[in-house]
């Protein structure tokens, strides 16, 4: 039957598509595409008027609640995370871009460092957020310009059901790591609490195999410690009015392994941020108003022998969204951003400061019943300087009543401002740097099915996107003075590729089971050269693979949870003329739980093998990686 | 059963793929490797620095006679393994190679013509040149705190000579050493105490300074035992960059060329006979050390290229030079005819060629 035929398709998939060489090619996909399936993960998609959101909610969260958000990405999404090693710096990068274009947000607000332009996903603690959304290219145009991969955005709700929780954890791993949560959720209908604490730290003293002696040795100078402490507050004042005020703390740190081959040294980092928010949304009849401001306050430390820089940011963010559906078929949400970052630095020139507004109209039009199209226009205004106009149009079409698929296009233009180290970076920093500017096309479809008995879901997508990145900023020793380092806008970059998911549920036989699936094929390639001779032209960009692919079944029954995960990376050049590269790999986890009900209290024990069959492996050149290594993780949790 | 079905495939799936992977996931590169019994014997080594933190610094040979090359040599002579972490220069005495591999904080010993590994030497401080002294022992120059000595014969270190502050270029007279000293390496530039240090050999001591312009980096004798130095004026253009001409016996600067005030001019070097200079400052500049002024122009332009290593062929007097390109991808040398500029030969060569060695330099 149809399930059958589906078998099949994923047999394909997996046993000609990867196995078979590195290279799972679009012809293979082709190949499962009659069956109608390929899709999304655990994740669902979001109702999307053309352009694509992708939501992982709690339940997927809850085992991994002591790891951060770069392991779980890598794990259940299509964003591939470059890392510097086990509790290392990680870098998020979608579709080809770099992790300057992924914009990271707390509840809304961009977290990104405005001096780096980007967020390290290893200090963002899984405990500390309660879902997460992940929105692709052009649909992040509403939410803040230059995302040109999208956004990550970590989300608190409240739950208004609950009276009283309380969480704790504590895990026990492999190389003296432990992890420490703690979480308390009080309330009622109207007001609800959370306080969230977690805290982590590990010697992080893995073994690895040295090439050059031929050996295991431990890794040195890698331990890290970081805790964080949050407390959000909402209140429900009356049907119309709604209050949200979230303050979060951390503070991270880490020291920073020699590489192999290099020499011994005691480097280290430290990180702090504070971030805070209030938030007020207003519904009456055909308007709803939300009200948003946030603050920002991030801190970074590196000291070794010889030097101590120190990095110090704030940022004041400011985000008013009306939604206007008065008229018939059309809603209309106009909306401002007013923030304002300033950064001190060591490495800068005194203090400095940007100033950006922005102005945005999202129309969103139901033709027909079976088609919507929305339209986003964008202006900014930064350091009063107006960028270039931004628009993005979708499109979403549902032919029909009964089968439940819809086609989706949408277009959009984007542009992104230089950090702050681009432009002011002592010395160095170039002033006159342009806008980088990013032409986007995407289509896709996606289509579902329940069974009558609701005990099958199936989840299926397919997603082309086309990405034109022009004057994108390099840093590269100056034409007057070649050990003079400036960022300059000389690259483009074109990433074209396919994100195809499929994600079943079946609940047989007391079990629940769960299969998700996500493969992604990115061609992003240098399209432009300021040298002569240049080999990289036409060639793959370095660090991003071309096919990535990850699977996860989960089966939960009596109380047992089993997932196992699997993730394939293909090969990663590491040379712009991809004469040199890091070669393909699969890694896979496991996660065996069992939860115990005792009255009003779960507790739940839980194993999990990382690196399952122990895999000698790198993912930046010259940083290793553990090898198998292993968790027990226990959670108590009280409901009233 | 479908579910029984399913977790079959997929258990299948995973014991593939498991069996799949007893690699180590490792940097490979896809050149080709043409060397089998090779030796070494006329020709040039290319030191490929790598980028920094990558540890894929390499060596290049390259024969011109045979226009022939061969890509790193030093993986392929010594199974497989990786030379380190940015390599910064190489010099060749008795027969062996000696290698200053910078961030891996080593000097590798080699043999010469077959390159196969002889010893490693640590115990530097982010070393830089090496200069060999009569056959027994070597002076390197390092970013901080001291001049490492080698003794030659146990290959180890066995004396230091502290320095407060970057030692880069070194060329001797007599029994004299003249190092350039650029200041302290975490100053900018312009906060530098840039001189040149005399060290006696025989002593090991330092026995005069003498001050130079900002960021003194290259060094050489000419046939007239005269120091020549190149100061850069520093990567932040605290001053115009200069070429000084001290004599060796009396330690005085006898005259200070400047240089055109834009640019950053580096890689001094001197042919076999020690009468003509050559630098890289936005294409080759060639100077006859008996000129009284800086050639108006380069002799080679770079034509948008990043030219960032230079050597002089003692056999033929043939410039070599390299383009590093973006740094992220492998670079170039070109051989040029010295008497009229023109292009003889380009060949292929690592990531960020940055030094030549000779297999008959004797200088």
């Amino acid at each position: 039957m149809k399930f059958t035929h589906f078998y099949i398709g994923i047999a394909s998939l997996l046993f000609f598509g990867i196995p078979a060489g590195s290279v799972l090619e679009a012809q293979s996909l082709k190949d499962t595409l009659h069956l109608g399936e390929v899709e999304i993960k655990a994740s669902y998609i979001v109702k999307n008027d053309g352009f694509k959101r992708v939501k992982i909610d709690s339940s997927l969260l809850l085992p991994h609640l002591n790891s951060d958000l770069s392991s779980v990405l890598a794990q259940y999404s299509t964003v591939f995370i470059k890392t510097y090693g086990n509790g290392s710096i990680a870098t998020p990068s979608l579709r080809g871009t770099s992790a300057n274009h992924t914009q990271v947000e707390w509840n809304g607000i961009a977290i990104n460092s405005p001096m780096l332009g980007q967020t390290d996903l290893s200090q963002i603690p899984v405990a500390q957020f309660n879902g997460l959304e992940i929105i692709y290219g052009g649909a992040g145009i509403s939410k803040s310009p230059g995302a040109f991969g999208g956004i990550i955005d970590i989300v608190n709700d409240p739950d208004w059901e609950n009276k009283l929780k309380v969480s704790a954890s504590q895990s026990f791993a492999s190389f003296d790591t432990y992890g420490m949560t703690l979480s308390m959720d009080a309330g009622n209908q109207k007001i609800q609490s959370q306080t969230k604490a977690n805290f982590s730290s590990s010697l992080n003293n893995f073994l690895f195999f040295n090439d050059q002696t031929g050996e295991y040795e431990r890794q040195t100078n890698a331990k890290y410690y970081q805790y964080g402490l949050s407390e959000e507050l909402y209140s429900r004042i009356n049907r119309k009015n709604f209050l949200a005020a979230r303050i979060w703390y951390s503070q991270s740190h880490h020291y920073i392994p020699p590489i192999l081959q290099g020499e011994e040294h005691n480097d280290r980092q430290l990180d702090r941020a504070l971030r805070s928010m209030i938030e007020w949304k207003y519904f009456t009849g055909n308007i709803n108003l939300l009200v948003r401001s946030a603050f920002v306050d991030q801190f970074m430390d590196y000291i070794n022998d010889t030097l101590e820089n120190n990095h110090q940011t704030y940022s004041w963010i400011n985000k008013i969204r009306l939604k206007y559906s008065g008229i018939k078929n059309l809603s209309i949400q106009p909306g401002i951003d007013l923030n304002y970052d300033w950064a001190i630095s060591d490495a800068y020139d005194g203090k400095k400061i940007r100033s950006t507004s922005g102005i945005f109209a999202e129309f969103v039009y139901d033709v027909h019943r079976k088609i919507e199209m929305s339209l986003v226009l964008r202006q900014d205004l930064i350091d009063n300087k107006c960028s270039p106009f931004i628009p993005a149009f979708g499109i979403e079409y549902r032919p029909f009543d009964k089968i439940n698929i819809s086609f989706s296009a949408n277009v959009s233009k984007n542009y992104r401002y230089p950090t702050l180290n681009d432009l002011y970076w002592a010395i160095s920093g170039n002033p006159d740097l342009k806008m980088e500017s990013d032409y986007a096309a995407e289509g896709s479809t996606v289509y579902n099915l329940s069974s009558a008995n609701g005990n099958v879901f199936l989840e299926a997508e397919l997603t082309g996107y086309y990405s034109l990145m022009k004057d994108l900023i390099v840093w590269l020793p100056s034409a007057e003075n070649s050990a003079l380092w400036k960022p300059m806008n000389v690259s483009e970059v074109l990433a074209k590729g396919i994100e195809a998911g499929l994600n079943i549920t079946v609940k047989a036989g007391g079990a629940n089971i769960s299969f998700n699936n996500a493969y992604n094929y990115c061609r992003s390639t240098y399209e432009k050269s300021y040298l002569p001779d240049d080999a990289s032209i036409g060639k793959q960009q370095i660090y991003i693979p071309e096919n990535t692919f990850n699977s996860t079944l989960e089966v939960r029954k009596c109380g047992f949870y089993f997932d196992y995960n699997l993730s394939y990376t293909s090969r990663r050049y590491t040379g712009k003329d991809n004469s040199s590269y890091m070669p393909g790999y699969n890694l896979s986890n496991i996660i065996l739980g069992k939860y115990f009900h005792l009255k009003r209290i779960v507790l739940s024990l839980q194993g999990q093998i990382n690196n399952l069959f122990d895999l000698d492996y790198q993912s930046i050149v010259s940083r290793p990686m553990p090898g198998r290594n292993y968790e027990i993780t226990v959670r108590v949790n009280f409901n009233k | 059963m479908r579910i029984t079905h399913l977790s079959c495939v997929f258990a299948f799936v995973i014991f593939f793929f498991a069996g799949c992977q007893k690699d180590h996931i490792r940097e490979k590169t896809s050149s080709t490797n043409n060397g089998t019994d090779t030796s070494y014997t006329s020709g040039v080594f290319v030191v490929n620095e790598g980028n920094f933190n990558w540890a894929n610094a390499s060596v290049t040979f390259i024969d011109p006679i045979n226009n022939k090359v061969y890509q790193d040599i030093y993986s392929d002579k010594n199974n497989g393994h990786k030379l380190g972490d940015v390599a910064e220069s190489m010099s060749i005495s008795n027969n062996k190679g000696y290698i200053v591999v910078n961030n891996s904080n080593k000097v590798e010993v080699v043999s010469a013509t077959t390159f196969s590994s002889i010893t490693s030497i640590d115990g530097f401080n982010e070393p830089r040149f090496i200069l060999l002294y009569n056959g027994q022992k070597a002076y390197v120059s390092n970013l901080q705190k001291n001049i490492s000595i080698i003794d030659l014969n146990t290959n180890k270190v066995v004396n230091n000579i502290s320095v407060s502050g970057w030692t880069e270029g070194l060329a001797s007279y007599g029994h004299y050493i003249f190092t350039t000293c650029l200041g302290d390496y975490n100053q900018p530039s312009s906060k530098r105490n840039p001189r040149i240090l005399v060290i006696n050999a025989e002593k090991d001591m330092i026995v005069d300074s003498i001050k130079t312009g900002i960021d003194p980096t290259g060094i050489v004798k000419d046939k007239k035992n005269k120091i020549w130095v190149l100061c850069t004026g520093g990567y932040d253009y605290t001053e115009t960059p200069r070429l000084m001409r001290i004599d060796a016996e009396m330690r005085t600067v006898e005259k200070v060329f400047t240089l055109p005030s834009t640019g950053y001019p580096s890689r001094l070097t001197i042919n076999n006979n020690g009468d003509t200079l050559y630098f890289l400052f936005n294409g080759v500049y060639q100077m006859p050390v008996s000129s009284e002024a800086v050639p108006s122009k380069p002799l080679i332009s770079a034509d948008g290229r990043n030219l960032y290593g230079l050597g002089i062929d003692p056999a033929t007097g043939n410039i070599f030079v390299s383009d590093a390109k973006d740094y992220v991808q492998n670079g170039k040398v070109y051989q040029y005819n010295q008497n009229n500029g023109k292009c003889i030969h380009s060949y292929d060569a690592g990531r960020i060629p940055g030094s030549f060695c000779f297999t008959n330099s004797s200088r």
